[in-house]
C-alpha cells in the first residue's frame, strides 16, 4: 500500500470515472436514444410518431425549424453592427466658440506696392489692350510709358490667349500673333467642353521640359480669366516673401478692430490671437483658447455675445485680387483649423450683421460600425496643420504632400511640410503646369486622397442664422461716425466713412446643446437574448442542446464508428488467427446493456411518487426464480436494507 | 371537515418524518425539471455527470450575470430617437414684427430732451482735443444733478499705476485709489485713453465700480441706455404704448396666401426693448392658421414701414425691423431668437419646423408645462406658455427684486413692485450691474430652470434682394403713401420700407421624437431569451425551482422536529444507564438458568451462507401493499 499520493488519486479517478465510451452499441441506437432523450422538441416527435407520413411530416417540420433558426440567427449576426441614433438636448452653460475674423483683402495695397507694382502695371496694360478701356488716364499713360522699360515677364511666362475657331487657333493678346493650339483644353468655367464661343479667353500652361505638352485653360469671361491669371502670379510673388514680412504687410489688430464687447463687458485686442492665413492675410481669432482659458456664456441673446465693429479700409484694397468688400468670419472650435476660404461667412460693410448660433455636437461610432477616425492617428497622411484632425485638413495635407512629391515644391495656400518650400518661378519653372495637372487629378479623385481620408468621428457644429440690419441708422450715423473716428484715435485723421465699417454680433440663440450620438443598437447580451428567443421559439432549444448535439453527433457517433471498426479489425484478426474455429461470438448479445438494456428503458418519466415507490413489477419474466426463502429472519434483513421507509413504519 | 383532515394528515406526516431525503429530492428535481442542464447531470456516467454539473453551474451563473446587465439597461431608461422629414399641413408659425427702435423720437423728445442735450455736450467734450481746461462755452446750463449718480468718466491709462480719471461733466481730475475696475486694463502698452462709463453706488463713495470700455461709442450707448431706462420706467404703460409705433403706421400691406389681411389681424404686445410689437397668428383668441402648401405664394407677405427718420439717435444705432417666428401662445424673446430685416430690401424667409419631442421623467429631465419648476413665471401674465427663456428672465427679475428692491425695466413685474428709477432707487444701476455680472446668480437660474420637453425651432433660410427696384420705386412709393396718409406726395423712402416673405419650404418639418428603448416587454423577452439560450428555461422552471426550495424547507422542518423528538427520547432513556433488555435476553433470563452468555459468532451469519447475488426480495404483494396504502395519500399533499 505504499503508493504515491498522486498515483493514488489517479487510480481513484480511474476507478470512479472509468473510460468506457458511449453506451449505445450502434449509430441507429444512439440516434434513437438521442431523439428520445434530447431537450429539443422536434426530435422526440419523429421517433415517437407512428406511421410513415406522420414521421415524414415531423422530419420536415424539424428540418424547416432548423433552417429557420439558422436563417434568423444569420440575420441577427449581420445586423449586429448597426447603430441607433440618440438626440439629447441639454440646457447648460456653453463654451463660446472661437470666432476668426479676417478682412477679405489680405494685405494693405499701399504697402504691397513694392512687390506688386510690376504685375499690376502689366495687368492694367493688358486690360487696356484687350478691352480698350483705361481706368484713369494718367495712370495708364504712365504704365504705357513704363511698359517698354519693364519688359513683359509675366506675359512671357503665361500668355493670355483669345481662342477662336472652336479652340483650334488662338491670338496671343499681348503680341497679337496667331498660333495653333495643341494639347488638351480645360474649361475652368464649365465642365461641359462646348467651345462654341469665340469669345473664350484663357491661358496655356506648358511643361517646361517638354514644350509640346501643354494644357489650355479657357474661361467664358475675361473677368475670371484675368483674376485667375493674376492670382497665379500673385501667389508666385507671395511665395517668396517670408512670413514675418507678410504679417507686417497685413492688417494689425488695431487696424481691424474698432470696438469689442463680450458678455456685457468690454474687450480689446488682447482677447484676439493673430493667425496668418496665406490667402486672407492676418486674421484674428477671438477666444482662441491660447492662454488656456475658454470663455463661456451662461445667457443667450445678442447682448451677451460678441459684438465688434470692424474697420474695413476699402480704399486700400487690391483691385485685381479681391473684388468684394467686407470681412469674412468663421465660427469654429478652439481645436479646429479655420478654413476660412472654404466655409467662411461674408460680412457686409455699412451694416450690422447679427449671427445667432445654435450648437450641435455629433458623435459617430468608429469601427466596426462606421468608417470614421477618432483622432486621425490611423490615417497615413501627415497632419500639416497644428490642429486636431478633420477631413478638410487631411485632404489639404494629402494634396500638399502629393504636390511636394511630384512638383518638388509646396502650394502656397497650404502649410509647408518639413523640408519643403513654396513654389516660385525662379526655382521651379514648371510648377504651375504641374500644379494644375495635379489639381485636376485631385478633383477627379485620381490621387487617392478621398479614399485615404476619413471623416472624423466627433464634430461640433454651430448652425448660424445670419440677418442684416442697416447700420448706422440715418439719424445716429453722424455721432456714431464721429465717436468711432475718435476711438480710432490719432492714427487716422480722416473721418470714417460708413462703408469702411462693419458691425458684427455673434451670440447664442439659446443655450441648448443638441448632442446627436450613435450608440450600438445591439450589445452582446441582447444578441444572445435574441438567439435564445429564436432557438426557443422554433425548437425549444438552448446551448445545452447545442452541446448535446456536439456530444452525440461528434463525440459519441465517432467513437461508435471507431469501436465498430476496431471490433471488425479485431474479428478479422481473430478469424485469420484461428480460421478453423467455428462461428464467432455474437457481439450483439454481449453488448446488450446501457441504453439498450430493456431493464433500463423507462417509458414513463419517473414522477415523485414512483421515485419513492419500489420498482414496479415488470412485464418481462424475472431472470431467475428466487431461491426458496427458508430463513424468515434473512427475509426481514433484506427488507430493511432496501426499504428503510417501510421498516420504520413497521417499527412504529 | 377538509381542514381537519388536512391537519391530521400534516400531523401524521410530522410524526412520520420526511418521506425522502435531500438527495432524493435533488435527483427527482434534476430528472423532472424543464431546464435542460440538470437532466443531463443524472442521466449519464460519472465523467459526464461531472462535466454536466459544471456546465450547468456555468450556464446558470451566465444567465444571472446577463440578467443583471439587462435589468440595469432597463433601469437606465434609454430612449431611441426616430426622425421624420417631410411636408404636411402645419400651423403657420406666429410672426412677431417690431421696429428696432422702441419709440418715435418725436413723441419721446420731451422726456429725453435734457438727456440728449447732456450727451451732445459730453460728445463734444470727448471729441475736442483738449477741452478740459478751456472755458465752458456750452450755451444752456445743464442740470447735472440727475446724472451725477452715474457719471461718464474718461480714464487715461498712460501711467498704469496712476490712472487719471476725468469726469466729463465736471472739470476736476481724480486719482483712483480704492475703486475696482470691472474690466481690468492691466496690459502694458495701452496708450489710448478709453472713454469710460462709471457706475457708482449711492451708499458710499468708496463702494464704486467702474465699467470701462475701450470704445467711447460703446460707453456712450451703454450710459444712454441706463439713463433712458430710468426715465422711461416712470412712464405708465399706456403712455409708452402710445409713444411707440402704431400698427396702422407700421404694417402697410399684408397678404396671407391668397387672402388679404391687414394690421387688425395682428395682436399688439408691448416689448421693453422694441416698443410695440405686432404678432400675426398668435392663436390667442382665434384658431391658428394652417398652411398646406410650400412656397412663397402660400406664405405671409408683409410690407413694413420703420420710418427711420424718427429713430432715437443714441438708443439704437442699427436700423431695421426685428422679427421672430415662434410657436403659438409663446412669448417672443426677440433679443435671443429675433432676426433683422434691412430697410430697402425684400427679405425672404423659408421656414423649416424643427421639432424635438422628448419623453418626460424618468427618461430625461425636462418639463411638460413648467408647473414643476421652482421659479415663478412672470410671463404668465401675458397668458403665454412656459419656455426656458421666460424662466431665466423671471428668475433674474426675482433676484433683482430681492437684492435691489425694484424690478428691471426689461422684464415684467410681479404684483406690488415698481420698476427701478434713479430717483426712487438711487443705487439700482450699481446693484443691477453687479447682479448681471454675477456668475453665481446666473448659475442658480440655469440650475433651477428646465427646458421644455417639446422643443420647436424654426430653421430659417434667409435671402435678400433690393426692393423696390429702381424702375418700380416710384409707383410703389406713391401707392403706399396714398394708402397710409391719403396724400398724393411720397411720404416714404427707401430707408424705411421693408418687404417680408415668410413661407414653408418644400420640406417643412423635421421631427425628432423619442420613444423608450427598453420597455417591460423588451425586458421580459430579453430575460426569456437569455434563460432560453443558455438553459432552455422559462418562468415555469423558476416556479419549479421555487417548489424545490419549499420542499427542502419542509424536509428541514421535519428533520428538525424529528431531531428534537429524538433528543427528548434520549433524555428520557438517559434515566436508565444501560440499554433496555431485549426480548431474547428476557427470555434467556428465564430459560438460561446458568446465566451463560451465548456466543454470538456461533450463529450462522452471511459468510457462512452461500452468496445469493442479484436475488431480489420476494414479490409478495401482501407484504408491500399495506404500508404503501398508508403512505400514498400523504405524498399527494406535496
Amino acid at each position: 500500500g505504499a503508493m504515491a499520493p498522486g498515483k493514488k488519486i489517479t487510480a481513484r479517478i480511474k476507478r470512479t470515472l472509468p473510460v468506457k465510451g458511449p453506451q449505445a452499441p450502434t449509430l441507429s441506437e444512439l440516434m434513437r436514444w438521442y431523439c428520445l432523450n434530447t431537450n429539443t422538441h422536434g426530435c422526440r416527435r419523429i421517433v415517437v410518431s407512428r406511421g410513415r407520413l406522420r414521421r415524414f411530416i415531423w422530419i420536415l417540420l424539424t428540418l424547416s425549424a432548423v433552417g429557420l433558426i439558422l436563417w434568423q440567427c444569420a440575420e441577427l449576426l449581420l445586423n449586429y453592427y448597426s447603430a441607433s441614433v440618440s438626440v439629447t438636448v441639454q440646457f447648460q452653460k456653453l463654451p463660446f466658440p472661437a470666432v476668426t475674423i479676417c478682412n477679405i483683402n489680405p494685405y494693405k495695397y499701399s504697402s504691397m506696392k513694392d512687390y506688386l507694382s510690376e504685375l499690376d502695371k502689366e495687368t492694367k496694360k493688358a486690360l487696356e489692350t484687350f478691352y480698350g478701356f483705361s481706368e484713369g488716364k494718367s495712370k495708364v499713360r504712365r504704365s504705357v510709358n513704363e511698359w517698354n522699360s519693364t519688359g513683359n515677364d509675366f506675359f512671357k511666362q503665361i500668355p493670355l490667349l483669345k481662342f477662336e475657331d472652336f479652340s483650334k487657333t488662338a491670338t496671343d493678346l499681348h503680341s497679337g500673333q496667331k498660333r495653333k493650339i495643341e494639347g488638351s483644353v480645360f474649361h475652368k468655367d464649365s465642365s461641359i467642353v462646348n467651345s462654341g464661343d469665340s469669345n473664350d479667353i484663357g491661358f496655356q500652361l506648358c511643361d517646361a521640359n517638354n514644350s509640346s505638352d501643354c494644357a489650355l485653360y479657357t474661361f467664358s469671361s475675361g473677368v475670371n480669366a484675368i483674376q485667375e491669371w493674376y492670382k497665379l502670379h500673385y501667389m508666385n510673388i507671395m511665395a517668396q516673401i517670408p512670413l514675418e514680412t507678410k504679417e507686417k504687410l497685413s492688417y494689425s489688430a488695431d487696424d481691424l478692430l474698432l470696438t469689442c464687447f463680450f458678455d456685457g463687458l468690454s474687450c480689446d485686442k488682447r482677447h484676439f490671437t493673430r493667425f496668418h492665413h496665406p490667402l486672407h492675410g492676418n486674421c484674428y481669432t477671438f477666444n482662441s483658447g491660447e492662454n488656456g482659458t475658454i470663455l463661456s456664456t451662461s445667457t443667450g441673446g445678442s447682448e451677451y455675445g460678441l459684438q465688434v465693429v470692424l474697420y474695413i479700409d476699402e480704399a486700400d484694397y487690391n483691385p485685381f485680387l479681391v473684388t468684394s468688400t467686407g470681412a469674412k468670419i468663421i465660427v469654429h472650435d478652439q481645436n479646429e483649423y479655420p478654413f476660412i476660404e472654404d466655409i467662411g461667412t461674408e460680412i457686409e460693410t455699412a451694416a450690422a450683421t447679427s449671427i445667432g448660433m445654435h450648437f450641435t455636437r455629433s458623435r459617430k461610432l468608429s469601427k466596426p460600425y462606421s468608417d470614421c477616425t477618432e483622432t486621425g492617428a490611423d490615417i497615413p497622411v501627415e497632419n500639416l496643420y497644428n490642429k486636431s484632425y478633420s477631413l478638410q485638413i487631411c485632404l489639404h495635407s494629402c494634396f500638399q504632400k502629393a504636390m511636394v512629391d511630384s512638383c518638388g515644391c509646396a502650394q502656397y495656400a497650404q502649410p509647408l511640410p518639413a523640408g519643403a518650400e513654396y513654389c516660385n518661378y525662379k526655382k521651379n519653372p514648371n510648377w504651375m503646369y504641374c500644379y494644375y495637372r495635379l489639381h485636376e487629378k485631385f478633383v477627379k479623385e485620381q490621387l487617392g486622397c478621398q479614399q485615404i481620408c476619413k471623416d472624423a468621428c466627433s464634430f461640433k457644429e454651430w448652425a448660424l442664422t445670419t440677418s442684416i440690419a442697416q447700420w448706422p441708422s440715418t439719424v445716429s450715423e453722424d455721432w456714431m461716425l464721429r465717436v468711432l473716428s475718435w476711438d480710432k484715435g490719432q492714427k487716422i485723421n480722416k473721418k470714417l466713412n460708413k462703408t469702411d465699417l462693419a458691425n458684427l454680433m455673434v451670440f447664442y440663440k439659446d443655450l441648448n446643446e443638441r448632442f446627436i450620438s450613435e450608440n450600438p443598437a445591439n450589445t452582446l447580451v441582447i444578441l444572445l437574448s435574441n438567439f435564445g428567443g429564436q432557438l426557443g421559439l422554433w425548437m425549444s432549444c438552448s446551448v445545452v442542446c447545442v452541446i448535446e448535439i456536439v456530444e452525440v453527433f461528434f463525440i459519441d457517433s465517432l467513437s461508435i464508428v471507431m469501436r465498430r471498426q476496431w471490433q471488425k479489425a479485431k474479428k478479422w484478426w481473430n478469424d485469420r488467427k484461428r480460421d478453423r474455429s467455428g462461428k464467432p461470438p455474437q457481439a450483439g448479445d454481449l453488448e446488450r446493456q446501457g441504453h439498450d438494456n430493456p431493464v433500463c428503458i423507462d417509458e414513463d418519466l419517473p414522477t415523485f411518487n414512483t421515485a419513492l415507490r419500489l420498482p414496479l413489477p415488470q412485464d418481462n419474466p424475472l431472470p431467475r426464480t428466487p431461491p426458496p426463502n427458508y430463513s424468515t429472519l434473512r427475509l426481514e434483513t433484506a427488507f430493511t436494507e432496501q426499504l428503510p421507509d417501510t421498516l420504520e413504519v413497521g417499527q412504529h | 371537515m377538509n381542514l381537519k383532515k388536512y391537519f391530521i394528515r400534516a400531523l401524521h406526516r410530522l410524526q412520520k418524518g420526511p418521506g425522502y431525503t435531500y438527495k432524493e429530492l435533488l435527483v427527482w428535481y434534476c430528472d423532472n425539471t424543464n431546464t435542460h442542464g440538470p437532466k443531463r447531470i443524472i442521466k449519464e456516467g460519472p465523467k459526464k455527470k461531472l462535466i454536466w454539473f459544471f456546465l450547468t453551474l456555468l450556464f446558470a451563473s451566465l444567465v444571472f450575470w446577463q440578467w443583471g446587465i439587462l435589468i440595469n439597461t432597463y433601469l437606465s431608461y434609454n430612449v431611441t430617437s426616430s426622425l421624420s422629414i417631410g411636408f404636411k399641413t402645419m400651423k403657420f408659425p406666429a410672426v412677431t414684427v417690431c421696429n428696432a427702435n422702441p419709440f418715435k423720437y418725436s413723441k419721446v423728445k420731451h422726456l429725453l430732451k435734457e438727456l440728449d442735450r447732456l450727451i451732445e455736450a459730453a460728445l463734444e467734450r470727448i471729441l475736442q482735443p483738449a477741452p478740459w481746461n478751456s472755458s465752458e462755452n456750452a450755451s444752456p446750463p445743464l442740470d447735472l444733478e440727475l446724472w451725477h449718480q452715474i457719471p461718464l468718466v474718461l480714464i487715461d491709462e498712460h501711467d498704469k499705476n496712476n490712472p487719471i480719471i476725468l469726469d466729463i461733466f465736471e472739470r476736476n481730475q481724480t486719482c483712483v485709489d480704492n475703486q475696482t475696475f470691472v474690466g481690468n486694463e492691466t496690459a502694458a502698452g495701452n496708450e489710448t485713453a478709453a472713454g469710460t462709463e462709471m457706475a457708482c453706488s449711492h451708499q458710499g463713495s468708496d463702494n464704486c465700480t467702474y465699467r470701462n470700455f475701450t470704445s467711447a461709442a460703446q460707453a456712450v450707448t451703454e450710459w444712454y441706455i441706463l439713463q433712458s431706462t430710468s426715465i422711461l420706467s416712470k412712464v405708465p404703460l399706456q403712455e409708452r404704448i402710445r409713444m411707440g409705433y402704431q400698427a396702422e403706421d407700421m404694417i402697410l400691406a399684408c397678404l396671407y396666401g391668397a387672402e388679404p389681411c391687414n394690421y387688425k389681424n395682428f395682436t399688439q404686445i408691448y416689448h421693453p426693448d422694441h416698443g410695440n410689437c405686432y404678432i400675426f397668428n398668435w392663436g390667442m383668441d382665434e384658431e391658428a392658421l394652417n398652411s398646406s402648401n410650400p412656397g412663397a405664394e402660400f406664405g405671409l407677405k408683409l410690407i413694413l414701414d420703420i420710418s427711420q427718420q424718427d429713430y432715437i439717435p443714441y438708443l439704437s444705432s442699427a436700423a431695421g425691423a426685428r422679427l421672430m417666428l415662434h410657436q403659438q401662445k409663446s412669448f417672443p424673446f426677440l433679443k435671443d431668437q429675433g432676426i433683422y430685416a434691412m430697410a430697402g430690401t425684400e427679405t425672404s424667409i423659408g421656414v423649416l419646423v424643427d421639432e424635438l419631442e422628448r419623453m418626460g421623467y424618468p427618461y430625461s429631465d425636462c418639463t411638460m408645462n413648467g408647473s414643476d419648476v421652482p421659479v415663478k413665471n412672470l410671463y404668465s401674465q401675458y397668458n403665454t406658455s412656459y419656455s426656458i427663456q421666460a424662466c431665466l428672465r423671471s428668475c433674474f427679475q426675482n433676484h433683482m427684486i430681492e437684492t435691489c428692491g425694484c424690478g428691471h425695466y426689461m422684464f415684467p413685474l410681479p404684483e406690488g413692485v415698481n420698476y427701478c428709477n434713479n430717483e426712487d432707487n438711487p443705487g439700482w444701476a450699481y446693484c443691477y450691474s453687479s447682479l448681471r455680472s454675477s456668475i453665481t446668480h446666473r448659475q442658480i437660474c440655469i440650475d433651477s430652470c428646465k427646458e421644455t420637453c417639446n422643443d420647436t425651432q424654426y430653421k430659417m433660410t434667409i435671402s435678400m434682394a433690393d426692393w423696390p427696384s429702381e424702375a418700380s420705386e416710384d409707383w410703389i412709393f406713391h401707392i403706399l403713401s396714398y394708402e397710409r396718409d391719403m396724400s398724393t406726395n411720397v411720404t416714404l423712402d427707401r430707408n424705411g420700407i421693408i418687404k417680408l416673405n415668410i413661407y414653408f419650404q418644400e420640406y417643412n418639418y423635421r421631427t425628432i421624437s423619442e420613444s423608450a428603448a427598453t420597455t417591460i416587454v423588451w425586458l421580459l423577452s430579453s430575460l426569456g431569451g437569455q434563460f432560453g439560450f443558455w438553459m432552455g428555461g422559462s418562468v415555469l422552471c423558476l416556479i419549479e425551482f421555487g417548489e424545490i426550495i419549499i420542499d427542502s424547507l419542509w424536509i428541514t422542518i421535519i428533520n428538525v422536529i424529528s431531531w428534537c423528538k429524538g433528543l427528548k427520547q434520549k433524555r428520557a432513556q438517559a434515566q436508565y444507564p444501560d440499554a433496555p433488555p431485549t426480548v431474547s435476553e428476557l427470555v434467556e433470563a428465564h430459560t438460561n438458568l446458568g446465566f451463560q452468555h451465548e456466543d454470538v459468532s456461533a450463529l450462522p451469519r452471511d459468510e457462512a451462507l452461500p452468496p445469493e447475488p442479484g436475488t431480489p426480495p420476494p414479490n409478495y404483494d401482501s407484504l408491500r401493499v399495506q404500508p404503501l396504502d398508508i403512505l400514498s395519500p400523504d405524498s399527494d399533499a406535496d
